[in-house]
């Protein structure tokens, strides 16, 4: 029974064949794209795509998928209307980075493991589709994960070949694995889970800093920023933060970084030899 | 349903404790062939600990990566003390490869899990391939990766990155309760920008610029529509955080304005600070 817990990650493989294919599309000139990406908390790439000026949608970069695949309620939302065999052509289709594929083919339905993933809340966002082989396969995609992009080079005259389906109706070769989705969107309901987190934005203390000896100072407080308001200056170094001592800049920003906007933060800075505690309130702003 | 709770989160509790560690990483770059299956799947040939050739399907999707219960008998790798087996998809357990090559590229201590996925049997049946399960994240992380599908080859560089154990990351977020998440930039903009309900179109509104920021020097301005930020997307105050949390401080990044009916890039330095 220890392996129960082990199921739940099934979900997280994106590995998905389809049934049928409708027609691939057009190469462009050569060009070279750079491709903002997220990781997953589960650790899936995640590019942002808009359909007809729709979204952004989340979608994982998947090369166990053989096609662009969109949720049902993603391609609702885009005013996308599949056909009987369950595709559809997306008019425009934008992936984030300024990369323009229009009349791209997509497959509409929603695999099992996007229903568990979301209902469980284990990606820390929403994912609405797979972006698979057909979609991905006229680019030269380099993949750095000590990068914050991709580079996709865009392949002159090559044509990827439609994917073939696993014969069958459905053929979805999950085995079974099907029911995993609805099992984990209702643990996910009952631990209560969600799709998209809850998110907080930090405040702004507007106040910049340098690093020097054990503690960093403040180089510049911001013109009636919030720790201008409340008596930060120039010079101030920073000793503690909540009572906790900082050595680095670093340190500031990991303290301070789950403080929402309009919350207090404690500074113990030492000025002219003495030690005193100013209280930032912090404000909206990045 | 009470019971089966208790239980996971139980489970749960007793976490994974394998870490990866980068050693023995041929340390330039390495091409790799693979075959498109006519699924669209990349397969490639895998030897773990110096058994093999199998074959895998190279899965970009995947957090972790599978091997069959065919492939782990015959390259004797425990399934672990605590495996057992479940209808459909054989018996199931956690290893950890001490070698494992994908064509000339190696890796060391790869965590893999060991079962019979599927849809991984269901797609060698229809392709009438021998497919001994899937390599993915904590394989491929390792690497700065360049996959062509023209010539059908994938270049493996080691890059330094060390992957976190995705499952223990799993296994915390299941005990953190509802989800929540935190956005905070990484530098100082000095920008106060909003969006009104109801508003559908791409950008946020600049409803400020801060005296003597980095966003004033650059020359931006209240009333300016926001629309990408180091190229990402800043459709809400969500992904305005979210992408200015990838932009170090003292980097030079464009940003894209709308002001009045033109569009225009600007170029911004912001500051260490918050």
């Amino acid at each position: 029974m220890r392996y129960l817990r082990l199921l739940p990650f099934l979900g997280l493989l994106a590995l998905v064949p389809v049934s049928a294919s409708d027609e691939a599309t057009q190469p462009k000139e050569s060009r070279v794209h750079h491709i903002p990406y997220k990781l997953t908390i589960p650790k899936h790439i995640v590019v942002r795509g808009k359909i007809n000026g729709k979204g952004p949608f989340n979608l994982v970069l998947d090369t166990g998928a053989p096609a662009l695949i969109l949720a049902t309620n993603a391609a609702k939302k885009a005013g996308v209307e599949p056909t009987k065999r369950g595709w559809a052509t997306l008019e425009r289709f934008e992936i984030e980075g300024g990369l323009k594929m229009p009349k791209t083919p997509a497959r509409i339905e929603t695999p099992f493991q996007l229903e568990g993933m979301n209902g469980m809340g284990l990606a820390g966002m929403e994912i609405h589709g797979l972006l698979g082989y057909q979609a991905v396969a006229k680019f030269r995609m380099e993949i750095d994960f000590t990068k914050d992009k991709m580079v996709w080079t865009e392949i002159d005259n090559y044509e990827p070949v439609a994917p073939k389906g696993l014969g069958g109706k459905g053929g979805s070769g999950a085995g079974g694995l099907e029911m995993m989705g609805s099992m984990m969107k209702l643990m996910g309901g009952f631990l209560g889970r969600r799709a998209t987190p809850e998110v907080t934005l930090r405040g702004f203390h507007g106040m910049s800093l340098v690093d020097a000896g054990d503690h960093p100072k403040v180089e510049a407080v911001l013109q009636d920023g919030p720790a201008a308001k409340a008596g930060l200056q120039a010079g101030d170094v920073v000793k503690k933060i909540n009572g906790r001592t900082v050595t680095d800049t670093g340190d500031v920003l990991r303290l301070a970084r789950s403080v929402a906007a309009g919350r207090p933060v404690k500074f113990t800075i030492e000025r002219n030899n003495n030690e005193q505690e100013i209280t930032v309130t912090t404000g909206e702003g990045i | 349903m009470k019971r089966f709770l208790m239980t996971f989160c139980l489970l749960a509790l007793v976490c994974f404790t394998g870490s990866t560690d980068t050693r023995a990483a041929a340390e330039k770059a390495v091409t790799v062939p693979f075959e498109l299956l006519k699924s669209g799947h990349m397969a490639v040939e895998v030897k773990v600990n110096g058994k093999g050739p199998y074959l895998l399907i190279f899965d970009t999707g995947a957090p972790m990566s599978l091997l069959t219960n065919r492939l782990a008998k015959d390259a004797k790798l425990s399934a672990g003390k605590n495996a057992s087996a479940f209808p459909g998809l054989g018996r199931i357990g956690e290893t950890k490869i001490d070698l494992l090559e994908v064509g000339e590229q190696k890796a060391e201590g790869i965590n893999a899990i060991i079962m019979d996925h599927p849809t991984v049997e269901a797609l060698g049946r229809a392709l009438g391939k021998k497919l001994d399960g899937i390599v993915g994240f904590p394989f491929f992380a390792r690497f700065k990766m360049t996959l062509d599908y023209q010539k059908q080859t994938m270049t493996l560089v080691p890059s330094g990155y060390k992957p976190s154990d995705s499952m223990n990351a799993m296994t915390n977020l299941m005990l953190a309760g509802p989800s929540k998440k935190t956005l905070a930039p990484a530098a100082q903009w000095g920008l106060l920008a909003s969006k009104e309900v109801g508003d559908e179109e791409d950008g946020v509104d600049v409803k400020s610029v801060v005296p003597g920021s980095a966003a004033e020097a650059a020359g931006l301005k209240r009333g300016d529509r926001l629309l990408t930020l180091d190229g990402r997307w800043t459709d809400s105050l969500a992904d305005l955080y979210e992408a200015a949390s990838f932009v170090q401080p003292g980097s030079t990044v464009p940003i894209r304005i709308k002001r009045g009916d033109k569009e225009l890039t600007l170029k911004v330095t912001p500051k260490k600070g918050l």
